[in-house]
């Protein structure tokens, strides 16, 4: 089926702030069309400029939108990052969007949001959108390798001040030591509504298995936001597919851009993504 | 006149409105871009390669970014031509835009059988012959060898009434020879070319980052190779060239135009901006100086 993009197109728009968050960057942007129509979960393309180095936007998504402005969280990992976190207000963001399905909003809780490092960046969106709806009923597991690769509390909080927010770091540096996975089992009574998880794909297949249907509500909503080495975002090259499960042994492949980012949990083989070389980002 | 009004004659009574197209594997079908770009203004689509069967595409990571450039492995992910004809070409009836569909195959009863399948489709303007995906089994052996391309453009000539270009691959020793071995055994036209066979080495685990080794190496690094190649091909065939390679803007793309291109496809750029082909025709509208 053909993506709906109807509202996708190209926007450019001043930079506004650019704020360190301990390892991550948090940039903010003029980009009006892309706050006015960008669902929670959606991502847009960015680029900085006409250079040809780097050649291809980068997908990012959307992580807050407030009145004209849009805000997008990183790590510096390659060339493209490195070039968005050298901007400074008064340059220009360079914005592709919205892409891609968002998550499904539910119209009740409790909520759950799982999130591993720069997995953090559709929540603060989700969580405000979440609130419009009357859903504030919401947990937010938030794992890092080191407390500078954590995204503060208060952050997940802009949208809904009463978030609990559990933590947890590889280094014990702030939260619980170990990974945010271990955090999981403890937050499944009450049963949540909905599960929503962003993470690196090692992170999302571990917790796969604790939310399986007999660990969960076979009525609850489980998706994830997933990521893919990307060529175009709006599902023509075909570069960003990712191992779809299905019944029989033939492989089949979801594009992350317009199948995703957002996919039902079960709808993916973790065990196939999981044994794919990682993602090139150099 | 000026380039960009000039309709171009690609024969047996293909006509482009003008001479920018959209590159096959960039575009896939239309249907995307359609939402992003008014792409009835464009002079051509050409679809994603497609074979007689359904193919379910490589396993991933398919693409990844060089140096100005970027290489794919995507292994002709497609519907089957089979579904091409029945569900995507009634829709292109509507189009102003001609759509050129992009033929592929392992070997050449794949080819024959996949263009007779779309001989009286409504919706078809014209045939491109991809006889050089460097990412499937067999996809390059028609490409590299004349005798080789000359019998598969016979043998797909003999069940066409249609304008058949015939895409060449870059990666040959005697480029001139298969140009003029296809034009021979009855090309319309030719495009050229085809991506690079490119590799990218991971520097974290010293290993190719594509699963297969290498992909084909498409974008602007690549348009003084292609630049290089249309001039050959040029010089070798009387049929009309379509140069593809690289093309970022209007200025990149009247080089092809220079070195004797009747027309041209942009490829890569559109994913950056799916606007590119689109400031292309406008960018050599607006030039006099260069006015044929």
């Amino acid at each position: 089926m053909t993506a709906d993009l109807s509202q996708a197109r190209v926007e450019r728009g001043e930079v506004v702030l650019v704020e360190r968050v301990g390892d991550l960057i948090e940039i903010t942007a003029r980009l009006p069309h892309l706050a006015a129509t960008s669902a929670p979960g959606q991502f847009a393309q960015l680029r900085t400029g006409e250079a040809t180095v780097p050649l291809l936007r980068r997908p990012f998504s959307l992580a807050w939108s407030d009145g004209e402005l849009c805000s997008f969280v990183f790590a510096v990992v390659g060339v493209g990052t490195r070039r968005l976190g050298a901007l400074h207000p008064g340059d220009v963001l360079d914005a592709l969007g919205p892409l891609g399905s968002g998550f499904s909003l539910v119209s009740s809780g409790p909520v759950l949001c799982v999130s591993g490092g720069v997995g953090c960046a559709p929540f603060p969106l989700l969580i405000k959108t979440l609130a419009a709806h009357g859903v504030d009923d919401i947990t937010v597991l938030n794992g890092g390798a080191t407390g500078a690769r954590l995204y503060p509390a208060d952050r997940f909080r802009r949208g809904n001040a009463a978030v609990r927010v559990i933590e947890a770091t590889d280094d014990g540096s702030i939260g619980r030591r170990g990974y945010v996975t271990e955090l999981v089992t403890a937050s499944l009574s009450p049963a949540p509504a909905a599960v929503f998880a962003c993470g690196p794909n090692i992170m999302l297949a571990a917790l796969a298995p604790l939310l399986a249907p007999h660990e969960i509500s076979e009525s609850a909503v489980v998706e994830a936001s997933l990521e893919a080495p990307m060529g175009c975002g709006f599902g023509t090259c075909l570069g960003c597919a990712l191992p779809r499960r299905t019944a029989d042994a033939e492989p089949a492949w979801a594009l992350c851009c317009t199948d995703g980012p957002v996919m039902p949990m079960r709808d993916v083989d973790w065990r196939a993504l999981q044994e794919l070389p990682g993602a090139d980002v150099a | 006149m000026n380039v960009a009004d000039l309709p171009v004659d690609l024969g047996r009574g293909l006509v482009l409105p003008n001479p920018v197209g959209l590159a096959s594997g960039t575009a896939g079908y239309g249907f995307e871009l359609r939402q992003l770009i008014d792409l009835d203004r464009l002079g051509a689509l050409f679809t994603k390669g497609t074979t007689r069967l359904p193919r379910a595409g490589n396993a991933p990571p398919r693409v990844a970014e060089t140096t100005g450039g970027m290489l794919n492995s995507i292994g002709l992910q497609n519907p089957g031509v089979d579904w091409v004809a029945e569900h995507y070409a009634p829709q292109f009836t509507a189009w102003r835009v001609p759509v050129i569909v992009n033929v592929a195959g392992e070997d050449a009863d794949d080819y024959v059988q996949c263009v007779r399948r779309l001989e009286n489709v409504a919706g078809i303007a014209g045939i491109e012959l991809n006889i050089s995906c460097p990412n499937i089994a067999h996809g390059l052996d028609f490409g590299r060898d004349p005798a080789a391309a000359a019998r598969l453009v016979a043998a797909v000539r003999a069940v066409t009434q249609r304008s058949v270009m015939v895409k060449l691959s870059p990666n040959v020793t005697d480029l001139a020879a298969v140009a003029r071995a296809v034009q021979d055994a009855g090309a319309d036209s030719v495009s050229a070319v085809n991506t690079y066979v490119g590799l990218k080495v991971h520097r974290r685990t010293g290993r190719p980052v594509l699963p297969d080794g290498t992909g084909g190496l498409s974008g602007p690094a690549i348009q003084p190779l292609a630049l290089a190649a249309v001039a050959q091909v040029r010089a070798a065939v009387d049929i009309p060239v379509v140069g593809v390679g690289g093309i970022v803007d209007a200025a990149s793309a009247l080089d092809f135009f220079t070195v004797g291109a009747d027309a041209v496809q942009v490829g890569t750029a559109t994913f950056v901006d799916p606007s590119t082909a689109l400031r292309v025709l406008e960018g050599i509208a607006a030039r006099p100086a260069l006015r044929l």
